[in-house]
């Protein structure tokens, strides 16, 4: 998309810089009260817990040793003990990941929108202004021009992905002291996302004057008339279909054959290779549903409503993101909104702050998404669920590729949000949001199939 | 967007579409939340699970689709878009997902790739 509306001066885009500077302060602020604060409160119950546990463990080894009680024996004080002991520094321990997760997560997301909208305010206000030509011939000679930047986009992923092995490798070995790193193993994928945000800005910078004037308009069957842009984003959702499909039929191939505890229970008797609980493979939903197959000490299932409450808080805040989008696109396109009475007429007091409210409460709903969803995969890692076992690998990659087309729909969204307060929608250029909104759907569309299949069964 | 103009109880059909997949969301988990129907000593079966879940995620999805996506009110090519790969998600459903367990070993030769050494590992 380019240009078809009026300049935008330069210092808007220094508006960005500003909004970048407030992501990342409510980021670090994030990460102090729950990532250091609370957390180091909870690592030091942690710890106190852990010594519990040890001083418990102790204690029955040595009854055991000295023939008191014997070692099976499960209704022994000291073994109840020990157990209540380890039950209590677990949930020390989740509850430490919990804030700790959720802080770094904060700040990472807070440093990633921060990254991407002020390099690009930064980058979009040192740009030298248009001359005046353009908008003398504003009208019929309104090229119909596309954009350079998707394709530098598409070569920017291209360069990161190819940098992507070595970056990982890298980083790894930065985060393990006993290894020495090169510097020069992250040339490649930090080449690509430099390429990315400049090609993003650049994207933006076209985008942000368009006011709904000059949009390319298919010529051609059967797509005659519709909007070029719409009818590339329902063939990209199209292939999207197909890529989590393939995750899909993968997960559902393998855990056909696994002897999961559901399975078991429904083959009256097993079946080969699954014919006692010693057979049994554990899946994420075991960990995390009431009644799963992962037990404690006790043989209870650690699964209750605790460890499901992140997946159901993120399937609800999906819902409702999908619904403020929707809100946002509808009050943009209302040439007779009026402002609300009461407490949401203060917080929507224009046509243009409500649609840039409803947008932020999207972006801070997906925001929540990925917090809640970082914050399970620690509490899963730490309860011995790794993406080294074959359940795991599955579950890590769909739900990895679900929560990372959530965090590009993010990235974009906070360029709306950006444009919503500054340039503005209304109903000439609120295609904007209707497309972005079809992605967001279609991300709550690959969750009412993910979550289910991947948390529930 | 303004295809949804009519009002039902003084709300929009986005309105009662968000509302339909909050409950629905909310009968989704409870049906894996409660191990018998409230109130009741009725064992809820994981037959019963299973047919909630996809029944509901049908649903849902159709929600979503129709009304947040408006298909509902495209024309018959962007339905055709987004029906279209449908057709390879059912076939890998039915190929793979749902071959166990010979969906991938059973294939003919020309389309099975050396699986052995995910056995050898």
């Amino acid at each position: 998309m380019s240009a078809h509306g009026n300049e935008v001066a330069n210092s808007t885009w220094l508006r960005a810089v500003m909004m970048a500077g407030m992501i990342f302060t409510v980021g670090i602020i994030g990460f102090g009260v729950l990532g250091v604060g609370i957390a180091d409160q909870k690592h030091h119950t942690w710890e106190d817990e852990h010594h519990h546990y040890e001083d418990a463990k102790s204690e029955w080894k040595d009854a055991v040793a000295a023939g008191t009680i014997d070692g099976d024996d499960h209704d022994s004080e000291l073994y109840i003990a020990k157990e209540e002991a380890h039950n209590s520094e677990i949930a020390a321990h989740l509850s430490y990941l919990t804030y700790r997760t959720a802080g770094v997560t904060m700040l990472f997301l807070a440093g990633a929108y921060a990254s991407f909208i002020g390099i690009g305010g930064f980058l979009n206000a040192s740009k030298p202004k248009g001359d005046d030509h353009h908008d003398d011939h504003h009208g019929e000679h309104e090229e119909h021009h596309g954009s350079a930047s998707p394709i530098i986009f598409a070569f920017g992923i291209m360069v990161f992905l190819m940098g992507l092995p070595d970056f990982i490798v890298a980083c790894k070995a930065m985060l393990d002291e006993t290894a020495t790193a090169e510097l020069g193993m992250l040339a490649v994928s930090v080449s690509g996302l430099a390429i990315i945000v400049i090609a993003v800005s650049n994207w933006w910078f076209e985008d942000l004057p368009f006011i709904g004037h000059g949009e390319q308009i298919a010529t051609s069957y059967p797509f005659e008339g519709d909007h070029i842009r719409k009818v590339g984003l329902w063939v990209f959702i199209m292939s999207e279909i197909m890529v989590f499909a393939t995750f899909f039929s993968s997960y559902l191939r393998m855990r056909t054959e696994w002897c999961t505890k559901w399975a078991f229970e429904n083959s009256n008797g097993g079946f080969d290779g699954c014919r006692s609980e010693d057979d049994w493979v554990l899946t994420a939903s075991d960990y995390l549903r009431p009644g799963g197959a992962k037990l404690d000490g006790f043989g209870e299932s650690v699964g209750d409503f605790w460890t499901l409450l992140p997946g159901g808080i993120n399937t609800f805040a999906l819902i409702i993101s999908s619904y403020t989008i929707v809100l946002a696109l509808k009050t943009a396109k209302n040439t007779n909104w009026e402002a609300p009475k009461g407490f949401m007429g203060k917080l929507m007091p224009t046509r243009k702050a409500a649609v840039r409210n409803y947008l932020i409460a999207t972006l801070m709903l997906g925001s929540l998404f990925i917090v809640l969803k970082l914050v399970e995969w620690s509490h899963l890692v730490a309860e011995g669920f790794t993406i080294g076992t074959v359940q795991g690998s599955i579950f890590y990659i769909a739900t990895g590729a679900h929560g990372l087309h959530v965090f590009i729909g993010l990235v974009i969204m906070l360029y709306l949000v950006f444009k919503a307060d500054t340039v503005g929608y209304d109903e000439d250029n609120a295609q904007g949001i209707e497309y972005f909104g079809l992605y967001w759907h279609f991300v709550d569309l690959a969750w009412v199939v993910i979550f289910p299949a991947f948390y529930l069964y | 967007m303004g295809e949804h103009a009519n009002l039902y109880m003084g709300k929009d059909i986005y309105f009662w579409n968000f509302i339909v997949l909050m409950v629905f969301t909310l009968f989704e988990v409870g049906a894996v939340f409660f191990e018998t129907v409230p109130g009741t000593e009725i064992a809820i079966s994981r037959s019963v699970v299973w047919a909630i879940l996809i029944v509901v995620g049908i649903v849902k999805g159709y929600g979503i689709a129709a009304f947040f996506m408006h298909l509902r009110d495209e024309h018959k090519w962007f339905n055709i878009t987004f029906m279209f790969p449908w057709i390879f998600v059912a076939l890998m459903l039915w190929g793979i997902g749902l071959s166990n367990p010979e969906g991938v070993t059973g294939l003919p030769s020309w389309c099975t790739p050396d699986w052995s050494y995910a056995t050898e590992r």
